[in-house]
């Protein structure tokens, strides 16, 4: 498109047939302690399928 | 639902349903804000009248620019509808009875007499006490048996200063080591200090048993030592530092994150991060203080302003930083867009009294280290388990549509309703909204958006 460029980004829709496995980091478990916030978490399926190529 | 918005040069529109994320030019970016309100007649007459003839613009390619804006739309990545919402207790509900993270509160003292602390330094509000092996032992068996098949498993060391009581860390860490196999797990152990006690003792067992290690440094020596002092008065910025080199350079620059927290005293905190980075540590994590209102150290609303435009020139500096070759990394810019949470994430947030408890020096359990010392918060002990249901149950329904005020925010599928202590602190409710803190987020998200876009497109 000429107008417009689309990142490549995770589908949310997607996720949700398979998501939920549970083995992601608790929040702000190991890092900033005083803050929710979920973006900056890794999904570990993902993490690992890419480690794995 | 959309959000649209402008940083470091880009026009960025966020689709918040898909997580689509898509840079547009000026004409896209006027039609995106006009398609869900407008016809297509009058959109493409306004648009008509504004751009053609600037820049070579024809009415053609206005009419392909809606067109494309059309298939997006199609294809589900703009104004994707929301579909989450019956389905987010069940999510959340897939992980009932399944604890996988502690924080242990190995020490509730501290060498350190830091004013600001949300730990009251390190009572909680109450007496003063370290963790004994077998407290901590039965906390170790007790998540193990409440993990169901979660295999990994995470243990905070936390405070207080969990290294006044190193010696409990490494047995319990021992033992931890001694079982994980025999039951199919496999621990992640952070700890989290102020670094007084760091020696070669404790960087050999960092280095080879923990996965994070978090050091609390304020940046700037005036900032560190207005509040970071011991008992005597004293500051600890230069006897902390040489010891954080010493044990970063040890984990190769890895593994590790040099946290601040900036107050009413420090708005302009990108300076604490300039210090950190001149001191050559490139894993940086800069916390908003979490304080009453009526506490000094308090961020106000003047302060916000301030923040805002930190978080704006921080977002900058990592690009320019990039390009030096000397990229760091800020912990709430870490975005992940192709590799990050799935929908259950994002709708069930941290897990706080369901997946992740703290743990007292006594052993009694609370939904997260922010409530130890909230008494109606204990929700039950190591050795018996949760037996305060009520309790549980409201962090259990605790998911990003519980809060009205998450409903109309683009940002909350990337902070699940935010973090439940700030919300009860601010409101009386960890159904609630701490707003202040909503707004600092939904700008650090723009930036970390950004920024990950940039480096994507890599110029």
């Amino acid at each position: 498109m000429k107008h417009i460029k689309t990142i490549e980004t995770r589908n949310l829709c997607e996720s949700a047939k398979k998501g939920g496995c549970g083995e992601c980091q608790t929040s702000c478990q190991s890092a900033c302690k005083t803050s929710c916030g979920i973006a900056n978490q890794q999904c570990e399926s993902t993490k690992e399928s890419k480690e794995n190529k | 639902m959309i959000h649209q918005y402008m940083l470091g040069g880009y026009n960025i529109v966020l689709d918040v349903c898909s997580g689509g994320v898509h840079v547009v030019d000026d004409v896209a970016y006027d039609i995106i804000s006009m398609f869900e309100t407008e016809s297509r007649e009058d959109i493409l007459a306004a648009m008509k009248e504004k751009y053609v003839g600037k820049d070579g613009i024809t009415e053609a390619d206005i009419e392909e620019c809606y067109d494309d804006v059309v298939s997006l739309k199609d294809s589900g990545k703009l104004f994707a509808p929301d579909t989450f919402e019956p389905m987010a207790g069940h999510l959340k509900a897939k992980t009932s009875g399944v604890i996988k993270a502690l924080c242990l509160h190995i020490a509730h003292t501290c060498n350190l007499n830091c004013s600001y602390c949300f730990a009251s330094q390190g009572k909680y509000h109450g007496e003063r006490a370290v963790m004994s092996f077998e407290v901590g032992k039965q906390a170790l068996d007790f998540l193990i048996a409440n993990s169901g098949s979660r295999r990994n498993l995470e243990v905070d060391f936390f405070g207080g200063e969990p290294l006044v009581n190193f010696q409990v860390v490494k047995d319990l860490v021992a033992y931890a080591r001694s079982i994980e196999k025999e039951h199919g797990k496999n621990f992640r152990f952070t700890l989290t200090t102020n670094g007084l006690l760091i020696d070669e003792d404790v960087i050999e067992f960092c280095n080879r048993e923990c996965h994070n290690v978090v050091l609390s440094l304020d940046g700037r020596k005036e900032i560190h030592d207005r509040f970071r002092v011991d008992y005597a008065g004293n500051g600890s910025w230069d006897r902390i530092v040489p010891k954080f080199q010493q044990l970063v350079e040890a984990r190769n620059g890895q593994g590790y994150y040099m946290r601040g927290t900036f107050t009413h005293a420090n708005p302009d905190f990108l300076k604490d991060i300039q210090v950190m980075l001149d001191l050559g540590f490139n894993e940086l994590s800069m916390e908003p203080v979490v304080a009453a209102p009526d506490d000094p150290s308090a961020l106000t609303e003047e302060d916000k302003a301030i923040v805002m435009e930190q978080y704006e020139k921080l977002a900058m500096l990592m690009l320019d930083k990039d390009k030096e070759g000397k990229p760091f990394t800020f912990y709430h810019y870490m975005i992940d867009l192709t590799g990050g949470p799935c929908i259950y994430k994002r709708i069930s947030g941290c897990g706080s009294g369901t997946e992740y408890m703290a743990v007292t020096p006594w052993g009694d359990l609370y939904p997260c280290h922010q409530f130890v010392g909230e008494e109606k918060f204990k929700l039950g002990d190591v050795w018996k388990g949760v037996d305060n249901t009520e309790i549980q149950n409201e962090f259990a329904e605790c998911n990003v549509y519980a809060r009205p005020e998450c409903r109309d925010c683009w940002a909350r599928l990337y902070c699940s309703g935010g973090c439940a202590a700030n919300a009860y602190h601010a409101t009386g409710s960890v159904k609630g909204v701490y707003k202040f803190g909503c707004d600092l987020f939904r700008k650090r998200m723009e930036c970390a958006i950004m920024v990950a876009i940039a480096r994507q497109l890599g110029e």
